[in-house]
Parts: C-alpha cells; structure tokens; sequence
C-alpha cells in the first residue's frame, strides 16, 4: 500500500531527492564554482519532471489516506509551476553570477520551494497545505534575503518574514478552528461535515482567518502591504520569482481549499472573495499610477491582476475555476517577458529600474521596444493580445454568475489600469532622451525569453496553445 | 468543572496577545518574532484541547507538526534577522528607510 | 475546587501573564524569561489535557531550543532597546483597539463551542484506550502522517541551508589555519641552511 501512495508522490521525491544529492555533492566538491552549472541542471530536472507529469496516465488518485491528491487540477497546477520555475532560474542565473551572488544554494532552495508549492496543490487535507505552505515560505524568506550584502534585500527578506509568518499564524488558527468545528483535517471531511443549514459562527471565524491567510500569500489587499517593498527590495531574479510561481501555487491552494473543503458553504465565502478582489483592481490601479520604479509598479500590478483573477473564485462555477487556471497561465508568460526586461536593463554596468530610464528605447534598442509594448498592451488587457482574452475569460465566468456588478467593476478598474501602462509606452516611444541611455542588453538568453513571450502574447490566441483544453479537464477533476 | 471553552478562550487570549505585541512593537524585530511564537502558541492549545475534547490524536500530530515549523522558522527568522543587523546596526524595521512607503 | 480546576486556572493565568509581559515588557531579555514561563505554564495546561508528549516537546523544543535562541540572538546583537521602545506608545492606543475587537469577536464565536453533528463519526484517530500517548503518537507519525514527517524534515533541511547561507560568511581579513598544507609543507623548502663566516655576514 505504501508503494502505491509513494509512487503518486513521485514527482515531489524525485526533486527533493535531487535537491539533498545536489546539496552534498556541490558541499563536498567545488561549491560556488559549480553555481551556474547546477541552475542549469535544476531547471532541466524541473522541466523534465514537468514532462514526466504531462505524459502521466491521467485520473485522479489519492495518497496518504487522502492527504495527498493528484487530480487534474493539480497536475496542471505543477506543470505550470515547474516549466516558469524552470524559465525563471534560467532567466536569473546570468544577471546573478554577474553581479557575485549566485551562490549553489540558490537553485537547491528554489527546488525545495517548488516541492512545496506542489504539495500545495496537491493538498488534500489542513495539516499536509500547512506543511507544503510552510515549505515554500521558508524556502522563499531565505531567497528574498539572498544578497546579504545589499541592505535592501535583507529588509525585504524581514519584512517578508514578519508579515508571511503572522500569516501563517492567521491561518493556522482558523484551521484549528476548522478542526474543532468539523472533528477532522481531511478536506472531505470538513466538506461533509460543513453543511449548508447554518454553520456555526466558530466555524465562519476558522473560514475568515483561513481566507485570511491565503489572502496574504495570493497578496490581495487589504493583505497586500508587504509586495511593494519586497518585490522592490529582493534582487530582480528573485522578484521575478515571486511575482510568478508561488502566485499559481497560491492562487491553486486557495481555489482547492475553498472548492475541496468548503464548496458546500459557497454563498459564506463567495461575497468575501467578490470584496477582495474588488479591493485589490482597484488598489492595484490606482497605487501605480504614481510609481517611479518598474518593480514597484509591478507590484501593484501584480495585486491588481490577483484581483481578476479571484474574480473566477468568487464565481463559484466550473467555468470560474477554468478561467481562474487559463488567466494564471496568461499571467505568469507575460510577466516572465516583463522581468526579462527589467532585468536587461542597465546603465553603465549598473541596473536600474526606474521607469523614467526606459525612455526613448524605441531609438536604441527597436526590438525590445516593441517587445515590451506588446507585453504592456497585454498586461492592460488591451485587445488583440492575449492579456484581454484573460480577463475576458473571468468576466464572462462572473456575468454567468450573476455577478454583474463584479464584471462592470473589473472592466472599470481596468480602464484606470490601462493608464499607468500606456504612461511607459508613451515614455518609450515619445519621451526625451536621456542623457545616458540604457546598455546594450546583450544577453541572448533574455533576448530570446522577451521576445518568445510577446510572440505568444499575439499568437497564443489560438485556443492558447491548448491550455483552455487542459484547464477545462482541471476545473472538470477539481468540481466533480 | 472545566470545559473546552475555557481553554479556548486562554487561547484566544494568548493570541489577541500576540497581535497586539505585533501592532505595539513594530520597531522591534525580536519582540515581533516572539509574538509570533505566541500565537503559534495560542493555535497549539487550540488544537491539543479540541483533540483532547473530541478524543482524537488528530490535533496532538498538528501541534507536533507546528512546534516543528515553529522552530524552522524561529531559525530563519533570527538568521534573517542577524544578516540585517550585520549590515544596518539596529533591528528597527520601519516604513521609513531605504524603501519608501 | 478540586486540584484539577486549581491547576488549571494558575497555568491559564501564568501563560497569559507571561504572554502580556513578553509584549510589554521594556527589557528584550525580560521579553524572553516571560515568553519561557508562557511555555512552560503551556505545557501544564497539556499535561491536564491529557497530551503528555506535546507537553514534554513544548519544554524540550520551545524551551531548551527555541527560547534558548532568541536568547542568544538578544545578548550577541548590540542594540539600544531604549530608543526602540520609546516609539510604543505612539500605537498602544490603535494596539488596544484592536485588541478589544477581536477579544469581542472571539468570545461571540466561542462563547459555547458547537461542533458539527457529524464531527464524531469522521474522526481521524479516535484517542485508543490501552496504549500510552506518546506510543499512539509514534504509530501515527510513522505510518498515517508519514508524508508530514518527510515534509517537516525538508523544512527543516531548508531552515538549516537558510541559517547558513544568509549568516556564514569568509571573511577575507581573519587568518585560519589549514592542517593539511601545514602537514604537506616540506622541510626542504621552508628551511635553508646559510653558512656564515665569521666577520662577513650575509
């Protein structure tokens, strides 16, 4: 029986076993020479599990008395993670061994971190989502603080860790209050046990103070505080992480717990989703129109476009849920191309990331002007780029809701967002030059990211590439 | 004759506690960290109460599950916490320093 | 008042006074005595449940290592307390506010807890008679929840490359010794035989 449960987990053994090979072999060899050559490889392993996962016999099976599950929905989820993981480490493996801190650890506890996050989705019971939550917490404290020697990092690694352990806390005591309620920590049990006559007001605490605690992780306001400073503090790369892979990971654990555990109190927590969501368009549109830094302004993005996405949460169909995964996947390609730009950009050697340095870029360097356009046209969801058929999904799954209003107030905020992006597309087209232009970005590597991302930004509309297929089969697994 | 509510209110106390200690100490890393361990805490007499009330080991395994991660994360904390201080000598995280708002 | 009730009001009130006066207290070090009482009156309130393992890992974990730590970090970092503490009436009144919010919150909820009807029949591992606690514990951490137990060693192998990775560093300017290339060192080369004459010098 063991041999079973270990064979479904065997994507999670097979990189945490990689990771404690690597660990020891870099420790008892040449350690931080050998830096750039273990990301390669981890982001090989990653892809290749990816692989392994998409060509696995597909139903749903369930490990560990039901702690563990691997559903469709959880095998898109990993897919996804693994393949931008893998993309990420690549993309920063360059800038970092530049600039002195790419040390071997790096990949290893990226590694770990996404073993965490796929034990997120998979998490079939409270006790295994703390677990794989905590998991890819720690892991990314730790990478947030990785330049020790920049004090802006370290802040953004504190602060990161204060707020991300005080969520934890949060939910951690609303699961106990679940347990109490519902005498067990298997999702189906709560689901079983939490019933639509009136649940007790112990129970809705325990909902709210888990909601909570997503809330943080997903970073929807009002529990937003911390993304701006860390992701303008943690070195680029890692920003880049951030605003990527744990996002899917979080966005797919929320969905799974509210779905798994308490889809059957859907009415209690559909109007908390709505207002969360609700709250973070509109403060992610109107905090950035006044930000000079790109990171900064990224990550009031980033809230923004969690807002949409939780807009297919609080749907509660089927089509929300398919529209939530396709508007992820959309998310995490056009944010990949826009951090490989932000991190070509340098000024005599330095990197910088004020927006007002993108000035004129269409004169020297047309190429990635054009890229960045069209990723900035899709982040605003403006028509023909994939960005709209994103939010075009979600606001079709909120109308067949009968949340209307949630759709009209998506469509404003997006308007107000549009304003801030199409600021940077005036700056790179019309505005003045400045006295130092940006270096050459000589690097093949981004070249190649930005450009393959803003070429699926316009191509991808064909039925993009097939995920709809897939993220319908998850939503499919997840609901029935 | 004491019942589960009464440990569900130490709890809850001890958790309001540590909130508190959050909002009041936001200068202070350490204290912060403390507070934390805290409500870590106030969840841990939650879960071995409602597990002892219910006579289910379920919520004895949480607790060891969290005193383990309570302790990885003090760990990284702290670590997180002396890498700062090496480079800024004070813990004071505020609002205002490096980044802006 | 039987012993039972006595123990348990002295551990209630001795966890949530140490637990005020970790937050309050001005002194850092003063912060952590308190926070270990808070612990160790913890552990009572486990012992009178019946969960007599937790309540020796709560001492040996939380106080042997977890406290012990905290401590050791306050004493090797330098800091003026003082000034850091002089900022904590600015929020004490928001601090308060919030405090008899959710105090009011939380007794509204769990004034009378109600679990659901069918809490009983889908329980995980009903509590068994006839076996001690901490070997019903051990049968199901390796067995039933034998996946936590490899997620919480990964946890903790990250926390340990975290803790070395963000505080060890080589400092170029300290001078260490390497035994190897001590005991590798060849007497040929390090010594040279000069022959002086007298009067001429070198």
């Amino acid at each position: 029986m063991i041999y079973d449960d270990l064979n479904i987990i065997f994507p999670e053994i097979f990189l945490s076993v990689y990771a404690m090979v690597a660990l020891l072999g870099v420790v008892y060899t040449s350690k931080d020479e050998l830096a750039k050559r273990v990301t390669w490889v981890t982001a090989f392993i990653f892809i290749l599990v990816a692989f392994l996962i998409i060509f696995s016999e597909e139903k749903t099976e369930i490990a560990f008395g039901g702690m563990f599950i691997n559903d469709a929905f959880s095998r898109f989820s990993k897919i996804i993670i693994l393949l931008s993981a893998a993309v990420v480490l690549v993309m920063g493996q360059e800038y970092m061994s530049r600039r002195g801190f790419l040390r071997f650890e790096y990949p290893l506890i990226v590694t770990l971190s996404v073993v965490g996050m796929m034990v997120m989705v998979s998490a079939g019971d409270l006790m295994s989502l703390y677990m794989g939550l905590e998991l890819q917490s720690l892991a990314l404290y730790v990478i947030a603080a990785f330049k020790k020697d920049s004090v802006k990092s370290t802040e953004a690694g504190l602060k990161y860790f204060v707020l991300g352990a005080l969520s934890s806390g949060l939910l951690l005591y609303g699961s106990a209050l679940v347990y109490g309620y519902s005498g067990t920590t298997l999702f189906s049990g709560i689901l079983s046990n939490v019933s639509t006559d009136a649940p007790s007001l112990g129970l809705l605490f325990g909902l709210a103070l888990v909601i909570a605690g997503l809330a943080f992780k997903v970073s929807a306001v009002p529990f937003h505080m911390w993304t701006p400073d860390v992701y303008e503090g943690a070195p680029t790369p890692v920003t880049a992480f951030f605003a990527t892979v744990p996002k899917m990971a979080a966005i797919c654990l929320f969905i799974r717990v509210m779905y798994d555990a308490f889809g059957n109190i859907i009415n209690d927590w559909q109007q908390i989703i709505a207002l969360l969501s609700i709250l973070s368009m509109f403060l992610g549109a109107f905090a950035a129109i006044g930000q000079t830094d790109l990171k900064r302004l990224l990550a009031y993005s980033s809230i923004a476009h969690m807002g949409y996405a939780l807009i297919g949460l609080a749907a509660g169909t089927e089509f929300g849920v398919q529209s939530v995964l396709e508007y992820m996947t959309i998310y995490i390609t056009m944010n990949i191309g826009v951090f490989a730009i932000v991190m070509s950009m340098q000024q005599d050697g330095q990197s910088v990331t004020e927006i007002a340095s993108l000035k004129m870029i269409s004169e020297t360097d047309p190429g990635k002007a054009i890229a960045l356009v069209i990723l900035l046209f899709s982040l605003a969801g403006i028509p023909p780029m994939l960005g709209f058929f994103a939010k075009f999904e979600v606001l079709r799954a909120a109308i067949n809701a009968e949340l209307v209003y949630l759709a009209v107030l998506g469509v404003l905020a997006s308007v107000i967002g549009a304003f801030y992006y199409l600021r940077i597309v005036y700056f790179i087209y019309f505005g003045e030059m400045p006295e130092t232009p940006l270096d050459d970005a000589k690097s093949p590597i981004l070249r190649t990211i930005w450009t393959a991302s803003a070429a699926i930004m316009i191509f991808g509309i064909v039925s993009l590439l097939g995920v709809e297929q897939m993220a319908k089969a998850a939503a499919f697994s997840l609901l029935n | 004759m004491i019942t589960l509510e009464h440990y569900l209110t130490v709890a809850a106390m001890l958790f309001v506690i540590g909130i508190f200690g959050l909002f009041l100490n936001r200068k202070n890393v350490i204290i912060l960290l403390m507070s934390i361990e805290l409500m870590l805490l106030s969840v841990n007499i939650n879960l071995v109460a409602f597990s002892s009330y219910m006579n289910d080991l379920v919520g004895q395994v949480f607790t060891l599950f969290v005193l383990t991660v309570a302790a990885a994360e003090a760990a990284i904390g702290l670590a997180i916490l002396v890498s700062f201080f090496r480079i800024r000598g004070t813990i004071a995280v505020e609002d205002v320093n490096v980044m802006k708002g | 008042m039987g012993a039972a009730v006595f123990a348990f009001y002295l551990f209630a009130l001795s966890t949530i006074t140490g637990g005020l006066f970790t937050v309050l207290s001005r002194n850092p070090v003063h912060s952590v005595l308190w926070l270990i009482l808070s612990f160790l009156s913890s552990a009572g309130l486990f012992i009178l449940l019946g969960a007599e393992f937790v309540a020796m890992l709560m001492i040996i974990v939380y106080v042997g290592a977890v406290a012990v730590l905290f401590l050791f970090v306050v004493m090797m970092l330098d800091v003026d307390f003082a000034s850091l503490k002089a900022e904590m009436a600015k929020y004490l009144p928001l601090g308060l506010l919030i405090v008899i919010v959710l105090l009011m919150e939380l007794a509204m909820g769990l004034a009378v807890w109600v679990p659901s009807d069918g809490a009983k029949m889908v329980l995980g591992a009903p509590i068994p008679s006839d076996t001690h606690n901490t070997a019903a514990l051990g049968l199901l951490i390796y067995d039933q929840y034998f996946l936590l137990f490899q997620l919480a060693g990964l946890i903790l192998l990250v926390a340990m490359i975290g803790a070395i990775v963000l505080t060890l560093r080589h400092r170029k300017d300290v001078k260490r010794q390497d035994i190897l290339t001590q005991i590798y060192r060849d007497p040929d080369e390090a010594i040279s035989l000069k022959d002086v004459k007298p009067g001429q010098g070198l």
